[in-house]
């Protein structure tokens, strides 16, 4: 007999898919976009969907015109999306920052892969910086969605939709190459969030009151000034409302493994068998990069004695994870230049010499 | 309990295929279940691969270090997965396309003419799915059924023709006389 | 009895300070692209991409729904503001180093793919926001400060034509070039917006207006002697005409959802 009960409404589908099946549940009106890879798939898989449901789909003539057509559309209070990937996502910083300064609901999934420059198509974490630090000139902050799983990559689409638009700010789905070319079965439930009301700012046409105007040219200082106090008030409820996180056996743990991604699954085995060797390792997924769990980072630095971040790039995340714990106790690296992340067995080898 | 199988080959062998069917069949058994392709130089080179990991619980780690079973459907993947099977895993090799050699003592082997088997049914194409069922047979971890119910799920419409010819060529796979090396 | 023989147009902010430097003709470009906007009714359907360069503060202007593209890309943003609402009256004003120099592929994309929006390009021969530099537009021989000895081929070689350019692409419905330095003039340039405007309101593809114009601050003459340069060296080089007309039934076109 053929299994149905546990498994009826789960599909096998790939991380690319899974995102771009996410964001037309989730209402996605516009796709523009450029290809690359390791993230064509996904819009191969708009090309066809948008059109079939009437919805708005550009190829674009570069990531530049993709996003910036993203944020024509997102400022008349439409959910428009574009994806790409590391060297691709360069071309999209000075959008960006316009993006968060016009305080529009971009929302842009990046498939991170092997850098800098051109790099290779390999998986990659190295695109943390531009993703969480970002490489668009002025004070702005980007929310960025780190999955580790497919389910994850359909969830966190559905989230990043609505922070977007709940905050009127640019979010990132942080994937890479190795997400991305995955296959998990999956459930796509039904977008879970409430639609947010934009009809108090998004362009439809000054009828019966004056033209508004979205902008982020500012010629008085002052003014300026007003604006990044706004802006930097938002940043802060976001982390106080929306920084996500995961752990597992944190509370005895001599040593907290620190990990986001497709490589936070290596990292997690490996905790447990560091358990089975009888070293006390705890295990620390940040699900938001931005916000940053650093407030339970600092929490966790009083409780253990050291800790590790274990990335695919050589060395970004762990930065922030220093500035959290303060210097109260040492912070290591495990890392992998790019590519797929290590073995567990190599990352317990390294923990090994690290305490 | 957490098996992982490498499936590899020629590109145009169907090994990332026949890598998703057999992940489908694990997710319609009601296991958890993770599919990803080989990421290396050899993917413009000799060899196409896929790694699928099949659990009762969450599949958390992937690239592993050391594999249960290996598909190998030429030579050139066999010389270069012999070293990741574990201890007591299974070589599963298309008797076709590659040697006959036993290097390790601490590894089953299983010998099948699979490329032969599929021009005897009549399209050489259908190895790679002739080769899951003798992986089927060979790890007792997924039914026929299950792998027929993925393989209509797979195959695209317009390959859907091509169904009945699949199914024979599985069990074929099935059914054909394994004789494991030591045994 | 009196009859109302001239009036602010309503597609105008009130009481905006006026930021243009005397004599420059994005004045009267602003004003007939008002205009416009009154007699054809879009006021209220509209939504303008705003551009980089002295046009930036057109929605201190225009009193319509607004967005600021960055330098280069308002065709990008025009391009997704009419994907997501194909109903709303789109257009762009921009300058010549916008549309012809940084955004030279944006605006050849957009009228390439035959977007259903409407362009406005202001050709000063110069950039005239940062101080007077050598732009795509700039004439040979022409003293700037960045071509203090005049523009010469070998360094920087020819300057480009936009309304020829655009008239090239199969998605543009109506390309044309035009000047403010007469009154017949300025209403021909009239004429062409309400064209490149109507060619969108019929959903025949990209409408494009190249207005010549005056920048007496950087080129330092009075206005006068500016709009002689522009009808004695200018239009020598860029000659006014209609460069591409659908509605002319030279050609059949493609048809895109657009409002009544």
């Amino acid at each position: 007999m053929i299994a149905e009960a546990p498994s009826s409404k789960k599909i096998l589908t790939k991380g690319n898919y899974a995102i771009a099946q996410a964001a037309i549940n989730a209402g996605c009106e516009c796709y523009f976009g450029y290809p690359i890879t390791p993230q064509s798939e996904i819009g191969e898989f708009m090309s066809g969907k948008m059109q079939e449901l009437g919805r708005a789909y550009v190829s674009a003539e570069s990531e530049l015109a993709a996003m910036n057509m993203v944020i024509g559309a997102c400022s008349t209070g439409a959910k428009a999306m574009t994806s790409s990937s590391s060297c691709a996502v360069s071309l999209m910083q000075e959008a960006l920052s316009y993006a968060t300064s016009d305080e529009l609901p971009v929302v842009l999934i990046s498939v991170m892969r092997g850098g800098p420059g051109l790099g290779n198509i390999y998986p990659s974490q190295g695109d943390y910086f531009q993703a969480t630090k970002g490489g668009g000139n002025g004070d702005y902050r980007l929310i960025v969605l780190a999955p580790s799983t497919v389910q994850e990559c359909v969830d966190l689409t559905y989230k990043a939709f609505y922070l977007a638009h709940k905050y009127k700010n640019p979010t990132v789905l942080l994937a890479d190459g190795l997400l991305g070319q995955m296959m998990e079965p999956v459930e796509f439930k039904e977008y879970p969030y409430p639609e947010i009301d934009n009809s108090s700012w998004a362009l439809t046409g000054a009828k019966g009151r004056d033209g508004r105007v979205i902008r982020s040219y500012a010629p008085l200082a002052e003014n300026q000034c007003v604006f990044l106090e706004k802006l930097f008030a938002k940043y802060k409820a976001i982390e106080e409302n929306e920084t996500e996180w995961e752990e597992i056996g944190t509370e005895d743990a001599d040593v907290i493994l620190v990990s986001f991604g497709s490589t936070s699954r290596n990292v997690k085995t490996a905790m447990k068998l560091c358990r089975e060797k009888g070293i006390k390792a705890g295990f620390f997924r940040p699900i938001t990069l931005f916000p940053f769990p650093s407030k339970r980072l600092s929490e966790l630095a009083s409780k253990t004695k050291k800790m590790i971040s274990v990335e695919v790039n050589m060395g970004q995340m762990i930065n922030d994870v220093r500035l959290a714990v303060n210097g109260k106790i040492p912070v290591e690296l495990i890392n992998k230049p790019v590519g797929a992340p290590p073995a567990p067995e190599e990352i317990v080898t390294r923990i090994e010499e690290l305490i | 309990m957490e098996k992982n199988f490498i499936i590899a080959g020629f590109g145009g062998q169907g090994v990332l295929l026949a890598g998703e069917v057999l992940a489908t069949a694990f997710m319609l058994a009601g296991k958890k279940v993770t599919w990803y392709p080989s990421y290396g130089a050899e993917m413009r080179g000799g060899t196409v691969n896929c790694e699928v990991v099949a659990s009762d619980e969450e599949v958390s780690a992937v690239n592993k270090l050391n594999t249960d079973f290996i598909v190998a459907l030429n030579q050139a993947s066999f010389d270069r997965f012999l070293k990741k099977i574990k201890k007591g895993g299974v070589m599963i090799a298309n008797s076709s396309l590659v040697k006959e050699l036993k290097s390790r003592a601490d590894i089953d082997y299983l010998f099948s003419p699979i490329t032969k088997l599929a021009e005897e049914l009549g399209n050489i194409k259908m190895a790679n799915i002739l080769a899951l069922g003798v992986l089927a047979k060979a790890s007792k971890m997924v039914s026929l059924d299950n792998l027929i119910e993925a393989l209509d799920r797979v195959l695209p419409p317009h390959r859907k023709n091509l169904l009945p010819l699949n199914i024979k060529a599985l069990k074929i796979g099935y059914e054909y006389d394994l004789l494991p090396a030591g045994a | 009895m009196t009859t109302q023989v001239f009036k602010i147009p309503e597609s105008l902010r009130e009481n905006v300070k006026y930021s243009f430097c005397p004599g420059c003709d994005h004045g009267v470009a602003v004003r007939l692209v008002a205009e416009v906007l009154d007699e054809m009714e879009l006021k209220e359907k509209s939504i303008l991409v705003a551009s980089i360069g002295c046009s930036v503060t057109l929605y201190d202007f225009l009193n319509v729904d607004s967005i600021e593209a960055p330098h280069g890309r308002a065709l990008a943003e025009a391009t997704g503001v009419k994907r997501a609402r194909p109903d709303k009256f789109v257009f762009t004003y921009q300058g010549d180093g916008d549309f012809a120099s940084i955004g030279l592929a944006e605006s050849l994309h957009a009228a390439l793919r035959g977007e259903n929006v409407s362009a406005i390009c202001i050709n000063n021969t110069t950039y005239g926001m940062t101080g007077g530099q050598l732009g795509p537009t700039t004439l040979l021989g022409q003293v700037t400060t960045t071509s203090p000895t005049g523009r010469n081929l070998e360094y920087y070689g020819y300057p480009v034509k936009i309304a020829e350019h655009v008239a090239l692409c199969d998605g543009t419905a109506f390309s044309a070039r035009v000047s403010l330095d007469s009154v017949a003039n300025i209403r021909k340039a009239k004429q062409a917006i309400k064209k490149a405007f109507e060619v969108q309101r019929q959903g025949l593809g990209f409408g494009f207006v190249e207005i010549l114009s005056t920048c007496p601050t950087n080129w330092k003459m009075s206005p006068s002697k500016a709009h002689e340069r522009v009808r004695n060296e200018m239009m020598k080089t860029y000659v006014s005409g209609v460069y591409k007309d659908v509605t002319s039934g030279e050609q059949a076109h493609i048809m895109r959802p657009s409002f009544v």
